[in-house]
């Protein structure tokens, strides 16, 4: 059986991963947009996308409807 | 000698193709979730000899991953074998001989086996089997890599509905249908690592 490695490594801060790939503001900007949606979803606040809801509670609710 | 490589950099050796893309993200997404850092070809810019870059590219990561998934004949009529895949994995298998406290690579698979068909000289090779779906990439990352705190594959499987729900507001923003495209790539893992807080917020440092 192999055994996983253990990444003992700092994680890379907000800064490293904008140095690792640079996009433009335009972008970034975008794309805040999006993760800040995604909370509002995962935070029930938003309705989930359909592809979003987990196979088992979509199966349930088809079934259920 | 080259500098030390980055200890979180992952160099993904993988099939440039449409029917590959739905892996390519899931492995995007589990490497940012595990907070490691994908690498890909595409993402050099040009100039030097294109085997040069990527080997410069192998030499700056601590890891890597070929998935062999689909070394198979191209579509008909230049139907040929896929080498790319095979000859980077042979590099670094190079490099990690010389230096093996540098570099340590991994081989992914769709189909159990079949690896000792396609490269016999891989035998001995432990291959990890993904069976061709987002799912089993991101459960097979998990068997590889670990780290203290780290989401479970169903957490990360819900973040790769995210970013793949993303994925078309990305191709219009940059003007492309190809999910290889430097740009989408940088997108992708930006997006990718912006969610890695999701689930576990960042601890506040001592004061």
């Amino acid at each position: 059986m192999r055994k996983p490695i253990h990444i003992t490594a700092p994680r890379p801060t907000p800064e490293e991963w904008a140095k690792h790939f640079p996009i433009s503001k335009a972008s970034e900007k975008a794309l805040q947009a999006l993760v800040d949606q995604f909370k509002a979803t995962l935070s029930g606040r938003e309705e989930a996308p359909a592809n979003l809801i987990e196979p088992e509670k979509r199966r349930k609710r088809a079934s259920a409807a | 000698m080259p500098p030390l490589p980055d200890p979180n950099g992952v160099f993904l050796n993988v099939p440039y193709d449409q029917e590959f893309s739905s892996l390519y993200v899931a492995y995007i997404v589990g490497l940012c979730q595990l907070d490691m850092v994908p690498h890909l070809a595409s993402e050099i810019p040009g100039g030097d000899r294109r085997l040069n870059r990527i080997f410069k590219l192998i030499q700056s990561c601590r890891y890597s991953i070929h998935d062999l998934s689909r070394v198979e004949l191209s579509v008909a009529p230049t139907a040929v074998p896929r080498f790319n895949m095979p000859l980077e994995l042979g590099m670094t298998i190079t490099w990690a001989n010389l230096h093996p406290s540098r570099h340590a690579w991994f081989v992914w698979e769709s189909e159990p086996y079949r690896i000792q068909r396609s490269a016999s000289d891989l035998n001995g090779t432990d291959a990890y089997i993904h069976n061709g779906t987002p799912e089993g990439v991101l459960r097979e990352l998990s068997n590889a890599f670990w780290r203290d705190r780290m989401p479970s594959v169903p957490q990360m499987l819900t973040v790769y509905g995210l970013v793949d729900s993303a994925l078309n507001s990305i191709f219009v923003r940059n003007g492309t249908r190809n999910p290889y495209d430097r740009s989408v790539f940088m997108e992708l893992c930006r997006l990718s690592s912006s969610l890695t807080t999701l689930f576990f917020p960042p601890t506040k440092p001592a004061v």
